[in-house]
C-alpha cells in the first residue's frame, strides 16, 4: 500500500470534508494546471507533515516557519514536475521538505563553522514525537523503530531528524562512516518492510 | 545480491535520508543515473522516510499556509518537461569539452587569481574555446536568434581580448570549478563551469553581482552538456561587487534565497 491510499483518512479533519476523497496526486494534478483552490486543499493536506519535519529538522521556529512555506510555494511552482510512476505524491512533498531543510541547517553550518554539539544526542525519535501530534502514522512509526537495533535506530533518526549526514552521524555515534552508511540502509530496508510501504 | 553490489549502492539510504555530503551525493547520483535497481530501491526508501515525515507532523501556526497561498498566487509555476530537447551542436560540444579541460586543470583549494601576465595562456585558451563555444551556438541556432547571440557572442568577445582581462578561478563549495574571465575596462565577466553538482529539476544555479547596494541577479546558467556550463556574460560590474552563486527554485528568484556556494571578489 503506497501513502496516498490510506495516510488521508485518519488525518481529514476539519475544512478538509470537500476534498475527503481527493487523493493528493489529483489535487496535484489539478494544482499543475494552476488550480489555487487545489493549491489549498493540498496545503491542508501536507502543511503539517511539511511543518513538522522541517521543524525536527531545523529547530528554530521562525527559520522553520520560513522553510516550511518555502516548501509550500516550491510544491504549487513544481507540481507539473511530480510523477506519479516514481513514488507517492507525499514521498515527493517530503522529500522536498527533508531537503530544504536540512539544506537550510547545512549552509548555516557552514557559515557558522558550527562544531558538532554533543546536545546533538538529544535529537532523538522521542523528541519529534513528544511534539507532533498523535497521529496513527507516529504509533506505526514508533513500533517499527522499536524493532531496530539501537544503532540502527539512532542512524536513521539523527540523519532524517538531526538533518545529519552519515559522516556527522558517525562521528556522534563513533563508529566507521562505512558502517553507518550500511546500516542507513538496511534499517531503511526493514523500516520500509514493517511499515508495509510498497516499492 | 546485495553483498555484491558495487561500494556506491551501499549509500542508497544515507541518500534517502538526504544524508550524504555533496560530494557522496554527486558519486550517488552518478551511479543512480546508471541503476535502475537503485532507483527502485531510493523510491521505495523514500516512502518509508515519507512516513517519518507523517510521524513528526505538527500544524504550522495560520501565517504560514496563508502567507505560502499568497506567494504562490504571484509565483509562476514550473512549465511540464517536453522530451526532444536537442542535442548540444558538434561545435559547442567541443568547446564545452576543451573548457572542461581547462577548468578541471585548475587548482583547488580556496578562491585565487592571478593578473593577465602570469596566465596570458591561460585566458588565450579560455578566450578561443568560449569564442568557440559562443559562435557554435549562434551558427546552429534559429535565425531569430541570430542577432542576439551575435550581440551575446560580441560582449563575450570583448571581455576576453580586453587588455585587463583577468582570469580567476574557483572551487564550488558544492562541488565543480569555475573560471571567471573579468574585465574592469568592460564592466563584465564571463563565467563558465564544469562539473557543478546536477540539481533536481525543481533547482538552479543563479549567478549574483553582489555589493554593498544590494545583490542583483546577473544570470541563471544553463542546463549543464556533459558536464559543462555556459559561457555566461555577466555584466554592468561596478566597483567593489562580488559574484556570488546560489541554488535557486527553478526559474530563478529576484533575490538570493539561499547561501552562496561561491563567492569571488572581483
Amino acid at each position: 500500500m503506497r501513502l496516498d491510499d490510506g495516510w488521508l483518512s485518519p488525518r481529514a479533519g476539519p475544512g478538509t470534508r470537500e476534498s475527503r476523497g481527493a487523493e493528493l496526486p489529483v489535487l496535484l494534478e489539478r494544482v499543475a494546471r494552476g488550480d489555487r483552490d487545489a493549491f489549498e486543499d493540498v496545503c491542508r493536506h501536507i502543511a503539517a507533515p511539511v511543518f513538522g519535519t522541517v521543524r525536527a529538522v531545523v529547530r528554530d521556529p521562525q527559520q522553520s516557519e520560513e522553510v516550511a512555506q518555502e516548501v509550500l510555494v516550491e510544491v504549487w511552482q513544481c507540481a507539473c514536475r511530480f510523477d506519479p510512476g516514481r513514488g507517492s505524491a507525499m514521498a515527493w512533498v517530503a522529500t522536498i521538505a527533508h531537503r530544504r531543510a536540512v539544506d537550510r541547517v547545512r549552509s548555516e553550518q557552514r557559515s557558522a563553522q558550527r562544531e558538532l554539539r554533543a546536545a546533538a544526542h538529544t535529537i532523538a525519535y522521542d523528541d519529534v514525537a513528544e511534539t507532533a501530534e498523535a497521529n496513527l502514522d507516529r504509533e506505526r512509526v514508533r513500533r517499527c523503530l522499536q524493532s531496530l537495533t539501537e544503532l540502527q535506530r539512532e542512524a536513521i533518526t539523527l540523519a532524517y531528524y538531526g538533518g545529519y549526514t552519515y559522516r556527522q552521524v558517525a562521528a556522534l555515534l563513533g563508529v566507521a562512516a562505512g558502517t553507518v552508511s550500511t546500516r542507513m540502509r538496511d534499517s531503511l530496508i526493514r523500516l520500509r518492510d514493517c511499515l508495509g510501504v510498497e516499492r | 545480491m546485495r553483498t555484491h553490489r558495487p561500494e556506491p549502492h551501499t549509500l542508497a539510504g544515507a541518500y534517502a535520508l538526504d544524508a550524504l555530503t555533496r560530494a557522496d551525493q554527486a558519486r550517488f547520483e552518478r551511479h543512480l543515473a546508471r541503476c535502475q535497481q537503485c532507483a527502485a530501491e531510493i523510491s521505495g526508501l523514500r516512502e518509508a522516510t515519507a512516513r517519518l515525515a507523517l510521524a513528526a507532523a505538527a500544524e504550522p501556526p495560520a501565517g504560514v499556509t496563508q502567507r505560502a497561498l499568497a506567494a504562490a498566487a504571484r509565483t509562476r509555476q514550473l512549465p511540464p518537461l517536453t522530451p526532444g530537447t536537442p542535442p548540444p551542436s558538434p561545435h559547442r560540444r567541443l568547446a564545452a569539452a576543451a573548457f572542461a579541460g581547462l577548468a578541471a586543470g585548475a587548482p583547488g583549494g580556496s578562491p585565487f587569481r592571478r593578473r593577465w601576465l602570469t596566465r596570458v595562456a591561460f585566458v588565450i585558451a579560455a578566450a578561443m574555446v568560449i569564442l568557440a563555444a559562443a559562435l557554435g551556438v549562434a551558427t546552429h541556432s534559429a535565425q531569430r536568434q541570430l542577432q542576439q547571440d551575435h550581440v551575446h557572442s560580441a560582449g563575450i568577445a570583448a571581455v576576453l581580448t580586453a587588455r585587463d582581462a583577468t582570469m580567476i578561478s574557483a572551487r564550488v563549495s558544492t562541488g565543480g570549478t569555475v573560471s571567471v574571465v573579468m574585465s574592469g575596462r568592460e564592466h563584465a565577466l564571463v563565467f563558465a563551469a564544469a562539473g557543478l553538482r546536477a540539481l533536481p529539476s525543481t533547482s538552479c544555479y543563479e549567478l549574483w553581482l553582489m555589493g554593498p547596494g544590494g545583490d542583483r541577479p546577473a544570470a541563471m546558467l544553463p542546463v549543464p552538456r556533459h558536464g559543462m556550463t555556459g559561457p555566461v556574460l555577466a555584466s554592468g560590474l561596478k566597483p567593489g561587487e562580488r559574484l556570488g552563486l546560489t541554488i535557486e527554485p527553478a526559474g530563478g528568484s529576484p533575490h538570493p534565497t539561499t547561501r552562496t556556494v561561491l563567492q569571488i571578489a572581483l
